[in-house]
């Protein structure tokens, strides 16, 4: 197994935000977490991030409980988080931002390998590598955020709604995007308001209700489920 | 509802306490160091009320002193009474503050307290150069006491402590009042949450600068009580330090209840007047207390008791607070 | 004649950019405002004069002592106090004012209240172009202009160069390519007090030292960077600039006070209509 949550509740202030979910990620996986505006999907990210400490609970990873850790180490041990809103740093370059993703490698010659792997997978981000990271369009920016990821070398992926505000045609090319890394060994746990995009890359699934999991289990069943389909439209 | 009561009854008696102190303390220096505790507790309350909207200003050591300098010229040029000059000092700063606070309540945390912090450096440095109107930096001297009124005739030390306390009283007891009513409610709303106050059609621009109009209403009065009663104002007695004072006022006694600043103001300006002997170091033990309290108590002495309970029963992990802070820096603006 | 006024201000400039740069990049990667910045400038200055001085090292090498002495009081306030305060703005503030008057207190103790002088490095005046320019004020543009250039090529090319720039942009993001925030708001702090402290030593050569010297600094850098924009490093560069020009070009003219009064209203003009400073991000 190669992430673990067991029992992970999680207070913001004094509200709990995350109450008792368990969950797996296999390795080589794409595991999809469901769920409305407000149902903890984003907190539970954070928590394996190391943002929020879990009240109670343990977070494992690759066997080793990574709760206590903070987010740098986090990110050393190959957990990394393509964080909402396509959260970027505007006023640097692309190529800076594509750069900070691999801030803690010292391999310098792959760094290099991998930097031009991206730009042949993502030519926009290419022709547009010395133009600030602020002046691209919402669908350059989640390939140069994922990109950013990617140069991290991480063994499992955290993307939090990656699809937020792209247009549908976008959405489908996010989803091959995400399946070719997938196929390159790279374990994708995704978090999601948007049902087709789940649908398309993902094999198993979880439904997050109010910080609690209310369903899991192969995605085609999960979508057929009333309570999923109530849930996408409250989103 | 009992409680409330008790809180009624205590806070009646220590008024008659305070009415009564004059009576059997003779000692000047005791009534001057009340005094300056209730120029304090005016200002650090003021403070916490344009707190209330979450915005820290240091700009209060320039409305102290746009109200000092308000008061002496407009007695001391235009024969005005001093009874009529002290609202008026309020109403000029407050007015100078609606402005300034419209111009700066786009800004947040960090940058709005320095914006602020700049405003009184400038109000500083124009009461310094405007040699014509203000004295330059000697300032101004022989301000005159107020005109008697009643039974006070300003030639004795109780009678400014009189009207101190009544300043405080009736100052206190707006402040406590508006808070405690709808706009407080809608004051702390926006504090708490602006995305979500602007979402209920909350205009909150309008409400932080009606906050820091107000701030610098009661900033003001003090400002006019204050050149009075030291028959002298310079642009030195008003520097950002006076604005830092009075925060320090308002988080070592707490800045999340309306009783904090109050105990912080009592507790600070009587430490010092103890610490009286060692003069050389007292800057020095005024630090510690203050990183002290800062570090160990961040809400503030109010929170003694609350901490004492908490720490009995268990002890916060670093990495728990680590992590708050990350969360924290995240809010920022 | 005007050449003169032109290198007098640049010499201003030079020390007030060295003071923003500091509070610009403590603001952006700390977090906090650095209100004992002012402080860390006159350390600085009596470190300087302590080895130049009492101990008889040459000028220069006193200068780097001191730049990195003070720096590293920065990283040790950082680790023990400024950490905890990320984002709190009351706190951070009543936090490094308690250490204005640790640092005012225990320099007055040592060195005493009176005034102390450096003797200067290099004496005698050059000619350029036609204008009478001292060794000292020469030696003040030199060397901050090559701390400047310093940060910035550090800033642009060097890995913690790149992760300041991505805290001061965006914490969280920052944090979560693995960058260690603390790690690096003590290198902010080093580089920060640093600075200040070869401020503090270059204005000793020209100046006298006393304990309360560093409420002007904290002042102007302050002004610095509300008109530049705060945790701007660009923007302390030029606000520096407009600065110090003032100062140079119009206290010859008029009055000191009226140049800084000047300042004061450029100041207020350019938050009329940009609040957050010249190239600060709306």
């Amino acid at each position: 197994m190669l992430l673990e949550l067991i029992d992970v509740t999680i207070h913001y202030d004094t509200a709990e935000a995350v109450s008792g979910v368990s969950l797996v990620v296999e390795e080589g996986s794409v595991v999809g977490i469901i769920g409305s505006n407000g149902a903890g999907k984003s907190t539970l990210l954070r928590a394996i991030s190391g943002l929020v400490r879990p009240t109670s609970g343990d977070i494992l990873f690759d066997g080793k409980r990574i709760n206590d850790l903070k987010p740098h180490e986090i990110v050393k041990l190959g957990v990394v988080q393509v964080p909402e809103d396509h959260r970027h740093f505007p006023h640097m370059s692309v190529m800076a931002n594509l750069r900070l993703g691999a801030y803690l490698r010292k391999d310098k010659v792959e760094v290099q390998a991998d930097l031009d792997n991206i730009f042949e997978h993502f030519p926009k981000l290419k022709a547009r590598r010395n133009q600030k990271a602020g002046t691209l369009s919402g669908g350059e920016l989640e390939m140069l955020v994922i990109g950013r990821g990617l140069m991290a070398k991480p063994r499992l992926l955290l993307l939090d709604e990656p699809s937020l505000g792209l247009s549908p045609i976008i959405i489908d090319e996010l989803g091959q995007v995400i399946a070719d890394i997938n196929r390159q060994g790279v374990t994708v746990l995704l978090v999601e308001q948007n049902a087709g995009l789940v649908t398309e890359v993902t094999n198993r699934g979880y439904v997050l209700e109010v910080g609690k999991v209310v369903l899991e289990g192969n995605i085609n069943e999960l979508m057929s489920n009333q309570s999923v389909q109530r849930a996408f439209i409250g989103g | 509802m009992n409680s409330r009561l008790y809180k009624a009854i205590g806070w009646l008696t220590l008024l008659v306490i305070l009415c009564l102190v004059p009576l059997f303390m003779k000692q000047n220096y005791v009534l001057h160091v009340l005094i300056t505790i209730g120029v304090g507790v005016v200002l650090a309350n003021s403070l916490r009320f344009v707190f209330l909207t979450g915005q820290l200003s240091l700009g209060h050591g320039a409305m102290v002193s746009l109200g000092a300098y308000f008061s002496s010229l407009t007695v001391m040029n235009l024969g005005l009474s001093f009874w009529l000059a002290l609202p008026l000092a309020g109403v000029f700063a407050m007015i100078v503050s609606f402005f300034t606070g419209y111009l700066f309540t786009r800004l947040k945390g960090f940058y709005f307290a320095m914006v602020t912090m700049f405003l009184t450096m400038v109000v500083q440095l124009v009461a310094e150069q405007w040699r014509g109107l203000t004295g330059g930096v000697g300032g101004l001297t022989n301000i005159p006491p107020p005109n008697a009124i009643g039974a006070l005739g300003f030639d004795s030390k109780a009678d400014f402590y009189y009207l101190m306390l009544a300043i405080a009283v009736i100052s206190l007891l707006i402040m406590y009042l508006l808070e405690f009513s709808r706009l407080g409610l809608t004051l702390t709303s926006v504090r708490d949450s602006e995305a979500l106050a602007a979402s209920v059609g909350v205009n909150t621009r309008f409400y932080k600068v009606l906050a820091f109009g107000l701030g610098g209403f009661f900033a003001g009065v003090v400002g006019s009580f204050y050149c009075h009663y030291y028959s002298a104002v310079s642009p030195s007695s008003f520097t950002f330090m006076l604005s830092i004072d009075v925060l320090v006022f308002m988080v070592v006694g707490g800045r999340h209840r309306f009783v904090g600043p109050i105990l912080g103001a009592v507790v600070l300006t009587v430490i010092p007047e103890l610490g009286r002997g060692m003069k050389e170091y007292e800057p020095f033990i005024y630090a510690a207390v203050l990183l002290l309290i800062i570090v160990f108590l961040p809400r503030g002495l109010i929170s003694l008791p609350e901490q004492v309970r908490i720490l009995l029963r268990r002890g916060t992990s670093p990495s728990e607070r680590a992590a708050s802070a990350i969360t924290r820096g995240s809010h920022r603006a | 004649m005007y050449v003169q006024d032109l290198l007098n201000g640049l010499t201003s400039a030079g020390i007030y950019i060295l003071i923003a740069l500091g509070l610009t990049l403590i603001l952006g990667i700390v977090g906090i405002v650095q209100m004992a910045h002012g402080e860390m400038y006159m350390v600085g200055a009596y470190v300087v004069y302590l080895f130049s001085m009492s101990m008889g090292l040459p000028y220069f090498a006193a200068l780097v002592i001191s730049i990195i002495l003070v720096g590293c009081l920065g990283i040790v306030v950082e680790r023990l106090f400024l950490r905890r305060f990320r984002g709190d703005v009351e706190g951070a503030i009543i936090c490094t004012t308690a250490f204005i008057l640790v640092l005012q207190t225990a320099v007055k103790g040592i060195a005493g209240p009176s005034y102390k002088d450096i003797a200067s490095p290099v004496e005698g005046v050059v000619e350029v172009f036609g204008a009478r320019l001292s060794w000292e004020e020469i030696v003040i543009i030199l060397v901050s202009a090559v701390l400047v250039v310093a940060l910035l090529v550090s800033i642009k090319w060097t890995k913690p160069g790149q992760a300041m720039m991505a805290i001061s942009e965006d914490l969280v993001g920052a944090t979560l390519q693995g960058i260690n925030v603390d790690r690096l708001s003590s290198i902010a702090m080093f580089i920060g007090c640093g600075l200040a402290a070869a401020a503090g030593g270059l204005i000793g050569a020209t100046f006298s030292l006393e304990p309360f010297m560093g409420g002007f600094a904290l002042t102007q850098g302050i002004t610095v960077i509300i008109l530049g924009g705060l945790g701007s490093v660009p923007g302390a560069i030029i606000g520096g600039l407009i600065l110090g020009l003032i100062d140079g070009l119009l206290t010859p003219q008029v009055s000191p006070t009226i140049a800084s009064i000047v300042g004061l209203v450029i100041v207020i003009l350019i938050l009329l209509f940009r609040p957050k400073g010249l190239l600060g991000y709306e």
